[in-house]
């Protein structure tokens, strides 16, 4: 019966909606640093725990309100508490447990064992309770029961729930748990020093009346200031057979101080490559729109240089460590991941809809371009995907992997050798217009019916009269260019005028047509 | 066409793709190559073929064409090969035209102090193309329509004849879009000379004899302008 009822609620929750959404909203406030309301629900954490702790402070001498008590040891608490409940919930998914323990009995043809299933919840969450986040979320709501003055020494428990909503705090932790085994010998070797120290400065040192050590408890105190290096100068042996003591601690000291340094200093230069890419990781999720270049050649150094020298963002995706070195070397933000992997883009966390601009493949292989195009195109289908063309006879592959544009260098070096001949100055007129070197520029300007009629007046105006040249409209719905359009001409959303000028007079040109009101 | 004859020296693919765009262009055309197998691949493509290295003395090219109307291509697989081959053109055939292929700018100034009179850099030439491709997409598309010799709007260079009407005017004088449907987007002020200035910087400019447009429009109207302006009688 119990049984029943149990594997009844475990597949009704499991089918509700609602109880799903409920479940992934929590998970990501609570857990998914790329979630956008994460950030504030961490901000609005650390702010009670600052909150709590100046209460904590200012208690000690002066009388605080007694509303701030109330609103410290219950409203902070509670709040704490639906915390740690609620990472409790999340941690896993109980109805699964249940429901597989069903199917598993059922096809084993025997009765649900209902019990055996709560024993697998209950050891599931274990995980949870007994981590050390978890002690410590649980320390930190101890106030809320205890109102008592000494426990109230468990608040300082709530500064480590920082831990939970700072990344810094987390990776210092993480680096120092990757050299666990040197911390706990050097734990061991500096235990063994105080202890045997201790021991031997109480044996030499209490029964001297001289001698301000005359407990166990002073003798591991003075053991651990010396052995630290402090020397408070409160307790100092007196006897010679104590100042021997003292002069071996301070040499073992010496040896404690720099085993510590050492260990900190290698764990952070192990991993401080891992931070920077985590770093790095961090800051591509947060770019509004970018590029993505994937393979860092000779070529992408060059494209990279052009788009950053206007202003846009690129991110290089690289997996030959080298290179990605020396991508980083000049400035560019490049990351080492494979950009064929689907698992790449699921690190970066970004989404391809709203940050991507375009992705570039210049890899100097076909074969390459063509896996990460496919790659790309499980993830968006409506990305715009640019390839360079490595072998002509690859360019129906291209094609079909989804690439929206391909470039073939050879063939666009053979188009401007016939420029090049046939009208050397206008090619190079073509040319200049794409680079800066003139001070002139060839630029589309967007348009629709409400900017139409500006544009046509503005371009008339004694200032743009011959200076802007207007070389034509492009219509998109019927994908013509219109060369020298008179006023007449219909203009749709979409449709692009080309214009010509120098980069100050078409700013001047665009902030006319679109000043408020005509966009 | 100014030139008659056309060598293209090498036969890789930025080679293949030249001699494809340029060959039937001119009465004469050869393929240099420096390997057998380049010249078996050559000369299965249909193009007349012969062997060099880089110490010949190029009494062949002395013997088989005009150097007067010779143009010759640089697109060797290495940077330092077309260098090398460039300067020794130079050192022997002091007017003759050198275009070169060029992987960078480094090898670009290069081959430009080897003597090349023009040097096209792959790396640039393409990122320009890839970054007009992806920030100015209608731009890029225009402008390569503009470029195709089958497209109705088209790009050319007009030099301002003889007995000219417009010999004396100013650049602005003259209504070019009203009057002939065109626009002009630079000027050379001295023939032969490559450096222009383009009219969108405002500068009035006095027309001579000699001098270049660089006009842009339709089939019609460019031989209207060239009629007007006495090119065509």
């Amino acid at each position: 019966m119990i049984g029943r009822w149990i594997v009844g609620l475990a597949f009704f929750l499991q089918a509700s909606m609602r109880y799903r959404h409920t479940k992934r909203f929590f998970h990501n406030l609570l857990e998914n640093p790329a979630y956008p309301y994460k950030k504030f629900f961490d901000y609005m954490m650390i702010l009670l725990i600052i909150v709590s702790v100046y209460i904590l402070i200012r208690h000690v001498k002066h009388e605080v309100n007694n509303q701030w008590i109330y609103f410290n040891n219950y409203i902070i608490s509670i709040i704490f508490l639906i915390e740690y409940v609620l990472r409790f919930w999340i941690y896993s998914d109980m109805t699964k447990i249940v429901t597989e323990q069903y199917e598993h009995d059922l096809f084993l043809q025997r009765p649900f064992r209902w019990k055996w299933a709560l024993h697998l919840i209950l050891k599931n969450k274990a995980g949870y309770l007994f981590s050390i986040s978890a002690i410590i979320d649980l320390l930190a709501i101890m106030p809320f029961f205890h109102e008592l003055r000494m426990l109230r020494i468990f608040i300082l428990f709530r500064v480590f729930k920082l831990f939970r909503y700072t990344k810094s705090l987390t990776q210092f932790i993480s680096i120092l748990s990757s050299k666990k085994f040197e911390i706990f010998t050097l734990l061991v070797f500096a235990s063994v020093i105080i202890v045997v120290s201790a021991i031997l400065i109480y044996i030499m040192e209490a029964n001297n009346p001289e001698s301000r050590i005359h407990t166990l408890f002073d003798a591991v105190y003075w053991a651990v200031v010396t052995i630290f290096t402090v020397g408070y100068g409160d307790f100092v042996p007196v006897t010679d057979e104590g100042r021997m003591v003292a002069m071996v601690i301070i040499f073992a000291g010496i040896a404690v101080i720099s085993f510590a340094t050492s260990i900190v200093v290698s764990a952070f230069t192990e991993k401080l490559d891992e931070i920077k890419e985590d770093k790095l990781v961090d800051d591509v999720s947060k770019l509004s729109r970018f590029y993505i270049v994937c393979g860092y050649t000779p070529l992408a150094r060059e494209v990279v240089e052009r788009f950053i020298k206007s202003g846009k963002k690129v991110v290089i995706l690289e997996k030959d460590i080298s290179k990605v070195h020396e991508a980083q070397k000049i400035g560019f933000m490049a990351l080492l991941l494979d950009s064929s992997s689907l698992s790449s883009y699921h690190t970066l966390k970004i989404d391809f809809k709203r940050q991507v601009e375009a992705v570039i493949l210049l890899q100097e292989s076909d074969v390459l371009n063509v896996y990460t195009a496919l790659t790309i195109r499980e993830i968006s289908n409506h990305i715009k995907i640019l390839s360079i063309l490595n072998q002509l006879e690859n360019r129906r592959k291209l094609l079909l992997a989804g690439i929206s544009e391909i470039v073939y260098t050879q063939e666009l070096i053979g188009l401007m050798s016939k420029q090049e001949i046939g009208k050397p100055i206008a090619f190079e007129v073509i040319n200049a217009l794409y680079t800066d070197k003139k001070g002139v520029f060839i630029e589309e300007i967007i348009l629709d019916a409400k900017t139409r009629t500006r544009f046509f007046e503005t371009v008339t105006q004694p200032l743009f009269h011959k200076r802007l040249l207007v070389l034509g409209i492009y219509t998109a719905f019927n994908d013509k260019f219109q060369f020298n359009p008179s006023s007449e001409l219909e203009i749709r959303s979409g449709d692009a005028a080309i214009v010509i000028g120098t980069a100050a007079l078409i700013d001047e040109f665009k902030a006319m047509i679109y000043k408020k009101g005509n966009r | 066409m100014k030139y008659q004859s056309a060598i293209v020296f090498g036969f890789n693919e930025y080679a293949k793709q030249i001699v494809f765009q340029i060959s039937e262009a001119y009465l004469s055309f050869c393929v240099f190559v420096m390997n057998e197998e380049e010249r078996l691949s050559a000369q299965a493509a249909g193009y007349d073929t012969e062997l060099f290295d880089l110490s010949e003395n190029w009494k062949s090219i002395e013997k088989r064409f005009d150097l007067n109307s010779l143009v010759v291509f640089c697109a060797l697989d290495k940077d330092a090969e077309n260098v090398f081959l460039t300067i020794s053109l130079r050192s022997v055939f002091w007017h003759l035209p050198i275009i070169a292929l060029a992987g960078d700018h480094e090898s670009a100034r290069k081959l430009k102090n080897a003597g090349a009179n023009k040097v096209m850099p792959i790396l640039q030439i393409t990122a320009n193309m890839i970054s007009g491709m992806l920030e100015k997409p209608i731009v890029t598309k225009v402008m390569r329509d503009i470029i195709d010799e089958n497209s109705p709007i088209k790009i050319v260079q007009i030099t301002v004849p003889l007995d000219s009407y417009i010999i004396g005017k100013q650049l602005f004088d003259i209504d070019w879009t009203k009057e002939y449907n065109v626009i002009v987007l630079a000027v050379v002020d001295h023939e032969g000379s490559t450096r222009f200035s383009f009219t969108a910087h405002g500068h009035n400019h006095h027309i001579d004899l000699h001098d270049i447009l660089v006009v842009v429009g339709d089939d019609e109207n460019i031989l209207g302008l060239s009629k007007a302006i006495g090119v065509i009688k």
